[in-house]
């Protein structure tokens, strides 16, 4: 097999990248272009840790080849925080502690960020629908829920939580 | 009140914002520069001869490394206890489940390895092979390990004495018999090792573990080279759960390979490796025999438990020891008699599991339940006159200081509102209560200490070394949180450098519940006498005694005086300037019974503190589809004393998702002969965030223990134990069956269902 020159526009940026056919857009962004962000949990598209974003769309990349990939607007975990400015749905992940060993954690954003693009206050309901692809082991996904129903809330006080007692108060 | 400045708060972990910006790495993430890949050749067999293995083939291939079979061993062998080491680290004579070493590979890429595996010539001849820890037993062809007669790998006899004339005058006595299958680990982050030897011939080691001087010392052993030149690294870990505990082959093939080809190599599990070959937990058979006073005051009781262990026999003693002693730490009982064996079968290997014997204590909670049901009690009364209460000795001569076991029971049938909903529900909806104790610890000999050092650099930050490791729990925000606290620093000022061996002292590691009460209480300790140090400078400078002074918020002031202060970083620049630096050390170790053995000697202090946890859920049984939906969840435990409610809850709402909704209602393994036809996420039924209750009810209890950082002991496992017993008791409740067989899959459900109509 040979491989192929393409070129990719991944977080905004065109990136060029020599690929074999049947390779998967998780390996390519893995190995070819250090985005080590997005996870392989199950390789087969059951646990949703290596989701991203085609056109907006949450995608499976250990299912997509990045040849399909082509032409579309990728985005992955890396290109969620503006520089060192957190999305709104990445600190309300930290704050409601809805981080644990991390690891489904870009996979449950990117889902998460999708649904949010679509539907900017979702109920608790809505959002267990929407990241029902996404396995997380360590959480129990109630601090996930929540953090995804209140992103949109300011996040030095949460209505619904306790109020966030940071440690410097 | 406390007047903590930071802990008890609710503080947001410090490792999270590298997680949410796919910053943090985790192994599988590691490029190093000329890593080769590795891949292990496993047995397709589950029991047989090796006659011969040819590699010649393998290593022709161009692009292959380097191949490595038993012979390049030199015959080490792995187990947790020198009683116990029966495991080859690559097997040399016989294979003993499908999924053993037989060989490894290294090559430049993955293609290459995996053709270089099948390359590798194995001759077998097979030999019969046993399944089930009955059948193991009573076969009479070759056993498993000729030196363990019907295949019984470990025996633990716990007996108080008093059992038979106690059963004599008991007014009531039942016997049950309950069972449950294999469960598995699933830790979100497939295992994955890279190795090398760096220029002074140390190997360095990056891989998701429980603790990295458990690693290190067997390392060391294996290559015969001294501690210090084993440099485990560390890396972000994606759960652990007791699954990585101890040392695989695949740490010593993956060394091993580094060391032949003066490359760095990098093994990644593939999802049905991390099922097969890492480890599971023991499908278990347990008879509980139960014998009660009128008042359903437990006078005698029998266990008899037989538990898979799989091929090999990892940390068999243990595992055969803990769902026991959950029980005796949790219930008072007049006497009891406890028969544990594990027993070698040709499956994979079992190990430790954060709910230990989900059938065992579910079992004994159900028999509970029966037994309240006879004498005319509910649930919840029969578990109060017999529950735990401080100031008392468990069966096996444990002291137990700290326990608010009741405090637990009282507020979690409160929230639930228990006694408003037992036996008044719609028919096919039930509640149930299940309570459990697990141990902060556990005697480890000289690894059963952690230390502590800390040095203040000239901003006036910290940097804090620590061996603890942080499997996903949020260890890592612990100890930053105990710094920060006791140095007068804020967390942001704490520079963290755990889990290292060459930079950190012993630890023992996260598996036995015990970070924040060993390895947060060394770094307590150390910070302690570190602002010891700083007093005294400050004192001279405010001209008060050291012991007025307070450290806070980056300022050290006197108590009485708050306008009377000096900045932390002043502090440390006058003591510089005076010569002396500003560093400590601290270290703690737990005063336990170290002559307490799990097989010779089970009796003596097993750890300083116990936590209690209860839990009651409510659910909804579709009698169509034998569907069971949780509506709601009470969690409930004294955990000494909350250093994060944030964190804490977060383990108790994955407590419940792992020991009671998957545990009791998905999980199991399914088996064909020796081979696990469920090994990837597609079949094993993990819980997802659709499935799980719409609430969980967290309530913290604190009895501050007296030994206990702040007063804080062990968090979260009391609730995935005890959420096994309430899934399991509200199922029985809602279908009014009294169920034996674990999980409680729709099939089960429904026989039962059908079985009590007829
Ligand atoms: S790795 Fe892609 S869905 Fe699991
Ligand atoms: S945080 Fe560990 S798997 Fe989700």
């Amino acid at each position: 097999m040979e491989k192929i020159l393409i070129t990719l526009n991944i977080n905004d940026k065109p990136c060029e990248v020599m690929v074999y056919p049947n390779d998967t857009l998780l390996e390519v962004l893995r190995d070819e272009l250090d985005l080590t962000g997005s996870k392989e949990s199950c390789g087969e598209g059951v646990c949703g840790s290596c989701t991203i974003h085609m056109d907006d769309k949450p995608v499976r990349s250990c299912l997509t080849l990045a040849m399909e990939a082509t032409g579309t607007k990728i985005k992955t975990v890396e290109g969620l925080a503006k520089g060192d400015e957190l999305s709104s749905l990445q600190q309300s992940f930290v704050d409601h502690g809805a981080v644990q060993c991390g690891f489904c954690t870009p996979g449950m954003l990117m889902s998460a960020d999708a649904l949010l693009k679509i539907n900017s206050k979702p109920d608790e309901k809505t959002v267990r629908k929407a990241i029902a692809g996404n396995i997380c082991r360590c959480t129990g996904y109630t601090k996930i829920v929540k953090a995804v129903a209140h992103a949109g809330n300011s996040q030095d006080h949460c209505p619904d939580c306790i109020t966030f007692s940071k440690a410097k108060e | 009140m406390s007047d903590y400045a930071i802990i008890g708060k609710r503080m947001p972990r410090v490792d999270s914002r590298a997680k949410v910006m796919g910053k943090a790495k985790f192994t599988a993430d590691l490029k190093l520069p000329g890593m080769l890949v590795g891949k292990i050749k496993r047995s397709p067999y589950a029991h047989a001869r090796i006659l011969n293995i040819d590699t010649s083939k393998a290593e022709a291939l161009p692009g292959v490394k380097s191949v490595v079979t038993g012979k390049d061993t030199e015959g080490v062998k792995w187990g947790v206890f020198a009683y116990t080491r029966d495991q080859e680290f690559i097997q040399t004579q016989k294979v003993r489940y499908i999924g053993d070493e037989v060989a490894g590979v290294a090559a430049v890429d993955e293609e290459t390895a995996l053709k270089a595996l099948d390359l590798i010539e194995v001759t077998y001849e097979e030999l019969p092979a046993v399944f089930d820890s009955m059948e193991a037993m009573a076969s009479e062809t070759e056993l498993i390990h000729g030196d363990f007669p019907n295949n019984i790998n470990v025996h633990v006899n716990i007996d108080t004495g008093n059992v038979d004339e106690n059963f004599k005058k008991a007014h009531y006595i039942r016997e049950d018999t309950f069972v449950a299958p294999e469960e598995s680990y699933f830790q979100a982050e497939p295992y994955a090792i890279v190795a090398r030897f760096d220029h002074e011939d140390c190997l360095e080691i990056w891989c998701p573990n429980g603790g990295p001087h458990m690693k290190s010392k067997p390392l060391s052993n294996a290559f015969k080279i001294p501690l210090h030149k084993v440099k485990v690294r560390k890396i972000a870990i994606g759960g652990a759960f007791g699954g990585r505990s101890e040392i695989c082959p695949v740490d010593y093939i993956c060394a091993l390979l580094a060391k032949k080809t003066k490359k760095p190599v990098r093994i990644q599990f593939t999802r049905e490796e991390n099922t097969i070959a890492t480890r599971q937990g023991h499908a278990m058979i347990t008879t509980h025999k139960t014998g009660v006073d009128k008042d359903g005051r437990v006078l005698a009781r029998e266990t008899t438990c037989y538990m898979d262990g799989g091929a090999y026999s990892s940390t068999g003693p243990i595992a055969t020891s803990v769902p026991f002693l959950s029980m005796e730490q949790a219930y008072r009982m007049g006497s009891v008699r406890y028969n544990g064996y594990r027993i070698y079968t040709n499956k994979p290997i079992r190990g430790m599991i954060r709910t230990h014997g989900r059938g065992f204590a579910a079992g004994l909670d159900t028999q509970l339940d029966m037994i309240a049901e006879h004498i005319g009690i509910d649930p919840v009364e029969i578990r109060l006159r017999n529950s735990r209460q401080p100031g008392e000795y468990t069966s096996t001569k444990s002291y137990v200081d700290s326990c608010a076991m009741d405090e637990t029971i009282h507020k979690a049938v409160e929230k639930s509102r228990f006694k408003e909903k037992w036996g008044k529900l719609p028919p096919l909806h039930g509640i149930g209560i299940g309570t459990n104790s697990v141990q902060t610890g556990f005697p480890m000999g000289i690894r059963g200490g952690s230390q502590s050092f800390i040095k203040f650099n000239e901003d006036g930050e910290a940097t804090v070394m620590s061996g603890v490791v942080d499997n996903g729990q949020g260890n890592d925000n612990m100890l930053v949180q105990i710094a920060a606290e006791e140095l007068g620093l804020l967390p942001e000022d704490i520079h963290l450098v755990s889990a290292d061996t060459e930079t950190t002292s012993s630890d023992p590691g996260s598996y036995s519940q015990v970070s924040t009460f060993v390895g947060g209480h060394a770094v307590k300790i150390a910070a302690q006498n570190c602002r010891a140090k700083l007093f005294k400078v400050a004192s001279k400078v405010l001209k008060v005694s050291p012991d007025k002074l307070v450290a806070q918020n980056r300022l050290i002031f006197v108590r009485d005086d708050p306008e009377k202060s000096i900045p932390i970083k002043k502090v440390v620049r006058i003591s510089l300037l005076n010569f002396n630096s500003v560093n400590a050390e601290g270290g703690y170790w737990p005063k336990v019974d170290m002559k307490r053995e799990w097989v010779k000697n089970p009796y003596g202090q097993m750890c300083e503190a116990f936590s209690f946890g209860t839990t009651i859920v409510e659910v909804k049984v579709d009698p169509n589809t034998g569907q069971v939906e949780v509506l709601e969840a009470t969690a409930a435990q004294d955990v000494g004393y909350a250093l994060n409610p944030l964190v804490l809850e977060g383990q108790f709402e994955g407590s419940i998702a792992m020991g009671g909704q998957g545990g009791m209602l998905t999980e199991y393994h399914e088996w064909n002969g020796g081979r696990c036809i469920n090994p990837t996420m597609l079949d094993y039924k993990l819980p997802l965030a659709c499935d799980m209750p719409p609430k969980i009810n967290n309530i913290i209890v604190e009895s501050v223990d007296p030994k206990g950082p702040y007063g804080a002991k062990e968090a979260g496992m009391s609730i995935a134990m005890s959420a096994a017993q309430a899934y399991s008791a509200a199922v029985s409740n809602a279908i009014g069956v009294y169920m034996d067989s674990f999980p409680l899959t729709p099939d089960k459900i429904l026989a039962a269902i059908k079985s009590k109509e007829s």
